[in-house]
């Protein structure tokens, strides 16, 4: 499924996506870490904010342009 | 491809030092969260850059990952791999080397033969074993070359070592002596069909012939003088009786199958069978099959199926269809097709401790001419008789 969302990126030219699946958080395109603790994520995207609250919120992995966030996922919210 | 290392940072704040690490643009993945510890795995070239830009921080190298870990615990356990391998390639020519060839015969000249013949096919001491196909053309190869000498050769592969059989051809003193014979009849019975190849047929169609008989005459006559003197060919089928007895137990045990199955382990050597596991089912109908062999002995994985054994009776007309059916099963081991019984009748049928017994007068066609050699100054066929070269089938 990754293969098909990346050529959909690839194709569409899209800014940025965000996968929830199962107390994951996949954001691909963002562009700093701004707050990181086991109750808040912030994350700085191109034109917005990304406010994830929950709990026990760990990185599971970091990269340039993507982060998988894991935990008890409770409210994503976008800021602008 | 990237080669990614697993690194491990001392800290009790991990979210500031991931923070860090986010803005010094180093990815890492597989982040693990222990007491003191922050575990992860990072590109082997970003850990200047944190040695560089993170400086308070004391990064510990604890392995290699993926395809790099490999060649380092290949590295490693070379020698270990090494022997392994080696211990392969010498199992493996030792089990297909040849280490001894044994012709089984008493005949110095015939084994000698042999040895040759085989060496000339590369079949010999510390030689690779050849495919079952390639020994299979071996032997029609030898039999054909010494046509005169063999009339039956048989490789047999056990283990490291080879054993020929062979059985020597004997050419009686009769075949050599004579050209000239005669086809007879080995059977009373009455002629069914006739085919000459070479000779003149002495019977017609439905006539009664007896044993010895001449069916296919040796000597060509024109005018009751003998032309001409050849080996009769040829092939003469007759109706002939025999009368076969059978016996068949009333009572037999019919096993339906459960559906329900195990697995078990056999291994199986010359003499005996072994079965690993102890068996859970009672009754039980056992399917091998075989994993591997290995010094001899046979490893089978072996698969129980449960039945359940039920007493039945056959009726009269059952039991009689069914002994039917094994006289007619001996006939074909006998070389004799169900087309070929002309008529069937049973002649007595008793019930006797449970079993019933018949005899069955069985009438055939049968191929009944065999050859009879004669000498051409005496006139009188010899004692030796052959069999045609056509199948002969009852003897």
């Amino acid at each position: 499924m990754r293969i098909v969302k990346n050529l959909k990126n690839f194709l569409l030219d899209q800014d940025y996506y965000i996968d929830i699946f199962d107390n994951n958080l996949h954001v691909y395109y963002y562009e700093s870490l701004i707050h990181l603790s086991d109750k808040l994520i912030k994350l700085k995207l191109k034109e917005f904010s990304l406010e994830i609250e929950g709990k026990d919120l760990i990185v599971s992995s970091m990269d340039n342009h993507e982060i998988l966030i894991k935990g008890i996922i409770n409210n994503v919210r976008f800021i602008r | 491809m990237n080669h990614f290392v697993l690194v491990r940072i001392k800290t009790n704040k991990k979210n500031k030092l991931l923070l860090k690490l986010n803005k010094i643009n180093v990815s890492i993945k597989n982040i693990k969260y222990e007491d003191k510890y922050l575990v992860f795995e990072i590109i082997n070239t970003d850990i200047k850059r944190i040695k560089k830009y993170l400086v308070s921080y004391k990064i510990e190298f604890i392995d290699d990952t993926g395809i790099y870990k490999l060649r380092n615990e290949i590295r490693k356990n070379m020698l270990f791999i090494i022997g392994i391998i080696f211990s392969v390639i010498v199992f493996l020519i030792l089990t297909n080397v040849i280490v001894k060839v044994n012709v089984i015969h008493e005949s110095k000249e015939i084994r000698e033969l042999l040895y040759d013949a085989l060496k000339e096919h590369g079949v010999e001491n510390m030689t690779f074993k050849k495919s079952y196909d390639k020994y299979e053309e071996i032997i029609e190869d030898i039999k054909e070359k010494n046509k005169d000498k063999i009339e039956w050769l048989e490789i047999d592969v056990d283990g490291m070592i080879i054993n020929v059989r062979v059985e020597e051809r004997i050419i009686t003193e009769n075949e050599k002596k004579y050209n000239t014979c005669h086809i007879v009849a080995k059977r009373s019975g009455i002629i069914k069909s006739i085919f000459t190849e070479r000779g003149v047929a002495e019977v017609k169609l439905n006539q009664y012939v007896k044993k010895n008989d001449i069916l296919i005459n040796g000597m060509i006559k024109l005018n009751e003088e003998v032309k001409n003197n050849v080996c009769a060919e040829g092939l003469v089928h007759a109706e002939v009786w025999y009368t076969a007895n059978a016996s068949i137990p009333l009572s037999y045990t019919e096993e339906i199958s459960t559906n329900k199955m195990r697995y078990n382990f056999m291994v199986k050597t010359k003499n005996d069978e072994y079965v690993i596991l102890k068996s859970r089912i009672n009754e039980k109908k056992v399917k091998n099959i075989k994993l591997f062999s290995i010094f001899g002995m046979n490893f089978y994985i072996q698969k129980e199926y449960e039945v359940k054994k039920i007493a039945k009776n056959y009726t009269e007309v059952e039991a009689l269809k069914k002994i039917t059916n094994i006289i007619h099963e001996k006939l074909i081991l006998k070389g004799i097709q169900e087309e070929d019984i002309i008529n069937e009748k049973v002649l007595k049928k008793n019930i006797n401790n449970g079993n019933l017994d018949i005899e069955m007068f069985i009438a055939l066609k049968e191929q009944i001419g065999v050859v009879k050699y004669y000498d051409i100054e005496t006139d009188s066929g010899t004692s030796d008789i052959k069999s045609n070269k056509y199948n002969n089938r009852l003897n």
